[in-house]
């Protein structure tokens, strides 16, 4: 069984409540209803509910298989916003949320943030840039959190690392050149990312070109910088560089190069790129020589999952991620 | 509110957002160089415009914004 089947199987059998702001979209409704009817989530559909209704009857979805949130019922609506406001630490304030709230998707983020939702799911109509502004406003960072990050999963055949073809990588499609704070927050955001997602114990390396001190310059202090931040930050996370990435993934070389205790070096389950640069060559790489699946990106730092897929996504790439957010959303209840 | 009332107020707002002095902000006051931060403050002080002034000015027009000025004249095209 690949990964992706092993997490279909985990969303089963704790399916969670998927809000979907662009349901009117019709590769977000089928991925919706497909996923809905075979019971790996709860498709919570947000929009203009006549609409709604009238595109799933002429698309033959049993209507039963939705729970359809009316963006223009006042009573709910209503409901949701005094729920919203009396929150600590949210920005908006009633009327301003309300007017965003004629927006599905913002419709959509502040039901999950009174936990009306598990998830919101979207992308497909919103661009990256929407998807990210609304999350800030509504579902905001997590607490020593300085910047919304990714992480992708690749399954690289032949590869034999501690998780076996599996090795989660950050950030290859959000922020773009990390401070070193910000380089931290990517790393522990991953750890949280991948415990909630796979059960891992993180073992998080930040890599670059040197091992502990084997070159100098600025590009590497930024590294060692943020290791430090998120070493203090973080000490119950195994955070631990920097390394070059055979340093961190092959335990020979570590043991060759890494000549003190760590329980990263080697056997590294995370890695962490300098920058973005980095991220997405290695990423086209791994993809392109390693011949590697990769799942994501999967955006994280927000107080709860929200996910954006790429607007040309078929349809089977929109109902893995979905899977793959609704089981990050369950795990992060534990 | 006139222009001199909507400055005042924008930049209690900035120094607010950024966690700043109001007495150090002007309309000169360039928002990237001088007063730093991440893109998190600017979410934070747009919601804040919206909230006390009424007024949605999209993230992208106020990221683009050089001056404290540039933004109080987008804000007041809101208006």
């Amino acid at each position: 069984m690949n990964i992706l089947d092993q997490l279909y199987e985990k969303a089963k059998a704790n399916p969670q409540k998927v809000a979907f702001p662009e349901a009117s979209n019709e590769k977000m409704m089928q991925a919706a209803y497909e996923t809905g009817k075979d019971g790996y989530i709860i498709p919570v559909l947000v929009g203009d509910a006549a609409e709604l209704k009238q595109l799933a009857a002429e698309r033959g979805y049993e209507e039963s298989v939705f729970t359809i949130v009316d963006i223009h019922e006042e009573d709910y609506k209503n409901e949701v916003i005094a729920k919203y406001v009396a929150l600590p630490h949210t920005r908006l304030k009633e009327k301003a949320l309300a007017r965003r709230m004629e927006d599905p998707l913002y419709y959509a983020m502040v039901m999950q943030a009174v936990d009306e939702a598990d998830v919101t799911f979207a992308g497909i109509d919103n661009t990256t840039g929407d998807v990210l502004l609304a999350g800030q406003m509504i579902i905001g960072l997590k607490e020593g959190i300085s910047t919304v990050s990714s992480i992708g999963l690749c399954d690289i055949p032949g590869y034999e690392g501690s998780e076996g073809s599996l090795l989660a990588v950050g950030d290859s499609a959000v922020c773009t050149n990390p401070n070193a704070e910000q380089l931290a927050s990517i790393a522990i955001s991953a750890c949280d990312t991948v415990a909630s997602l796979l059960d891992w114990e993180p073992r998080c390396a930040m890599v670059c070109y040197s091992t502990l001190g084997s070159g100098q310059g600025e590009l590497i202090d930024k590294v060692t910088e943020a290791l430090k931040i998120a070493q203090e930050a973080r000490p119950d996370l195994a955070i631990d560089g920097e390394f070059q990435l055979d340093s961190a993934i092959v335990p020979a070389v570590a043991a060759k190069k890494v000549q003190r205790e760590s329980k990263v070096a080697g056997k590294a389950n995370v890695v962490i790129w300098p920058d973005l640069n980095v991220g997405n060559v290695a990423v086209k790489l791994i993809q392109q020589f390693g011949h590697a699946n990769a799942y994501g990106p999967m955006l994280q730092g927000f107080n709860k999952v929200v996910c954006d897929c790429s607007r040309g996504a078929p349809v089977s790439e929109i109902k893995g991620n979905v899977v793959i957010s609704a089981v990050r959303a369950a795990g992060s209840k534990r | 509110m006139d222009r001199k009332e909507l400055e005042a107020k924008v930049i209690e707002l900035v120094a607010m957002a950024y966690g700043k002095d109001e007495a150090d902000i002007t309309v000169d006051t360039d928002i990237k160089d001088d007063l730093g931060g991440t893109s998190v403050m600017m979410v934070g002080l747009v919601s804040e415009i919206e909230n006390e002034l009424d007024a949605m000015v999209p993230l992208q027009i106020a990221s683009a914004c050089k001056t404290v000025g540039d933004l109080i004249d987008k804000i007041e095209e809101e208006l």
